[in-house]
């Protein structure tokens, strides 16, 4: 077998392109973890959120890309406040099963509320870009994909300054870092658990809009991702976020490359194939937990 | 006391097909024993162990997968199935499991989930063995001493001494001195290292006994479906499983039979729409997770406490 290169290049870049939008995912359940110790099963489901309101958006705003991305990410920031507010808030430290089975309660509503208001018909989902794209030699790369990798990395430098700069991020940090340290000083921890919440939640909302011109939307769409992110977030360490980062975009590249050459079963196996071969050489994952130390 | 309940509650169960002799009734009957059984597999990794395991699923789907292929393809007998749905399921749960008991428990419970859906994948797309999303229909029924369990009461009675015997082990299995030690690693693990028992063999055998139950049990129900396809792994038998043993109350034996049991005529009554069913489903995870999280035998236990207390004072 003769590899091209043009060919590689451009499954790269459509690996790096996925890669950045499973990063988007595996980022909010990895702060949500390290400041909440909660593994948030409705994760894929705030993404479909995303998504729909991406669908609906769209043609109201007539067919413009950005004030309808916006208006997903503010839709799932707000789902996110109000399963805060409701759910998770009333949940004492260290009942990690409690809060997964909660959760998945939540998710399982998700699903079919969604399903029987607007049935499971696929959606497709049309944006000002339509399918255009540029062509660089024989790769090409529509506006929508190269448009949600730089969302996302425009997402990630956001993340890293508010982490890194911002008192509400530092917030977060310390809890994650040590929390009983953290109360000492005076550090709210409802407040910090809701900011991170809701941040996390945008981040997911910002994935499901970005997803919604590239791939079909159904309610069941947030369910497949979620599984690959958990992987993500545990080959990357748990509440480690460039770890969640790093084994995301290596994922996007993985499944790209073999999707290039070998049948899409052995695509969709990789995942979890890489993460049993790290936990087994690695029970933590490949990075510490306590890695909210971003800078 | 609870033993002589039990066995009352077996018997009344077994004549069943006296009762009545709508094959609906007997088909959910034949549900809720399997689901029972499922869930008391569940409740030993997750209520005793302390290990909450979403790999049932796909232990529950190999099995079923494993019994018709070897009726199907490799012409064996449903009983040959059975077996060997459990022993696949055990030599499966010991290899992946080593590697994942290893972790905490919040990597474990992501892991098993992840393991799960992999089965999922591999049974819609190792097409040249599964047949992909067609499955595999016309599983025939079984037959056994020149008789074929052809009609649902026959299959019902199969079903029940299958159940009655699972039971039975997973009762005697929690009641000895492997399922205390289980409870004791559950509320403390350091202090059972300290008593000089390793917890990880321990931990280990429950996770694979526990899938070779679900295997058998999931052999067992799609020869009552007659088709296997990859809806067999959807995710609601998993909700099932769980919903049972926490509404029963994980780690309490009985108490996840009894809603085993109980519960398994619900999703029947909610048939009324495939949807708001598994949006009531879900309400009801919630819900029960706020008002009783021990379950129904943890409130019982609660109030007999309480009342204890009263007494005393």
């Amino acid at each position: 077998m003769t590899i091209d290169a043009g060919y590689l290049l451009q499954l790269t870049l459509n690996g790096l392109a996925l890669g950045l939008l499973y990063a988007l995912i595996a980022v909010g359940l990895s702060l949500i973890f390290g400041v909440m110790e909660i593994i948030n099963f409705a994760h894929g489901e705030l993404l479909m959120l995303g998504a729909f309101a991406m669908t609906f958006a769209l043609p109201v705003v007539g067919l413009l890309y950005w004030p309808a991305l916006a208006a997903a990410i503010l839709v799932a920031m707000l789902a996110g406040l109000l399963i805060y507010e409701i759910l998770l808030a009333r949940l004492r430290p260290d009942e990690f099963e409690r809060s997964i089975l909660i959760t998945l309660g939540l998710s399982i509503v998700l699903i079919h509320t969604v399903q029987y208001f607007f049935t499971a018909t696929p959606r497709m989902v049309d944006t000002q870009y339509g399918f255009s794209g540029i062509a660089i030699g024989s790769i090409r790369l529509t506006w929508t994909r190269v448009i949600g990798a730089a969302a996302a990395v425009v997402a990630f430098a956001g993340l890293y300054l508010t982490l890194r700069f911002t008192q509400f991020g530092r917030a977060m940090r310390a809890i994650a870092q040590n929390r009983e340290a953290a109360l000492m000083v005076g550090i709210r921890p409802r407040v910090v658990a809701r900011n991170a919440m809701i941040l996390a939640t945008g981040l997911c909302g910002l994935a499901g809009a970005a997803l919604a011109p590239i791939q079909l939307v159904t309610p069941y769409m947030g369910q497949f991702l979620i599984f690959k992110a958990f992987a993500l977030v545990i080959i990357g360490g748990l509440g480690n976020i460039p770890g969640a980062v790093a084994a995301a975009v290596a994922l996007g590249f993985v499944e790209s490359w073999i999707g290039g050459f070998f049948s899409a079963a052995w695509q969709e196996g990789a995942v979890f194939v890489l993460m049993i071969a790290v936990l087994m050489l690695r029970p933590d994952g490949l990075f510490k937990r306590g890695g909210m130390r971003v800078g | 006391m609870k033993l002589a309940a039990a066995l009352v509650a077996a018997l009344v169960l077994a004549a069943l097909p006296f009762i009545t002799s709508s094959n609906y009734i007997i088909g959910v009957g034949i549900s809720a024993l399997v689901f029972t059984v499922a869930a008391a597999a569940l409740n030993l990794v997750y209520g005793f162990a302390g290990l909450l395991s979403f790999a049932q699923l796909g232990f529950w789907g190999i099995g079923g997968y494993a019994a018709a292929l070897t009726v199907v393809t490799f012409g064996g007998s449903f009983w040959q199935g059975v077996l060997w749905a459990a022993l696949l399921n055990g030599a499966i749960a010991l290899l992946v499991g080593y590697p994942m008991l290893r972790t905490n428990r919040h990597a474990f419970v992501i892991s098993t989930l992840t393991f799960a859906l992999l089965v999922t994948l591999v049974a819609r797309d190792w097409v040249s063995l599964t047949r992909g999303p067609l499955g595999i229909p016309n599983l025939p029924p079984p037959h056994a001493l020149g008789r074929r369990f052809d009609t649902p009461a026959k299959f019902y009675w199969l079903v029940w001494v299958f159940a009655v015997t699972t039971v039975a082990f997973l009762y005697a299995l929690c009641s000895s001195r492997i399922g205390r030690t289980l409870v004791a690693i559950k509320q403390n693990e350091p202090l059972v290292r300290a008593q000089g028992i390793a917890p990880m063999p321990y931990k280990l055998t429950a996770f694979a006994l526990s899938a070779a139950i679900t295997g058998a049990a999931g052999g067992v129900y799609c020869f009552h479906l007659r088709i296997i396809d990859p809806t067999f792994l959807d995710f609601y038998y998993m909700q099932t499983f769980l919903i049972i043993v926490i509404i029963g109350g994980s780690g309490s034996f009985w108490g996840v039979i009894a809603a085993g049991i109980a519960l398994s005529a619900l999703p029947e009554v909610l048939r009324f729409s495939e949807d708001l069913r598994m949006i009531i489903y879900g309400v009801i995870l919630v819900v029960a997770m706020f008002v009783m999280p021990a379950g129904v035998a943890g409130w019982l236990r609660e109030r007999k406490l309480a009342a204890v207390r009263e007494a005393l004072r």
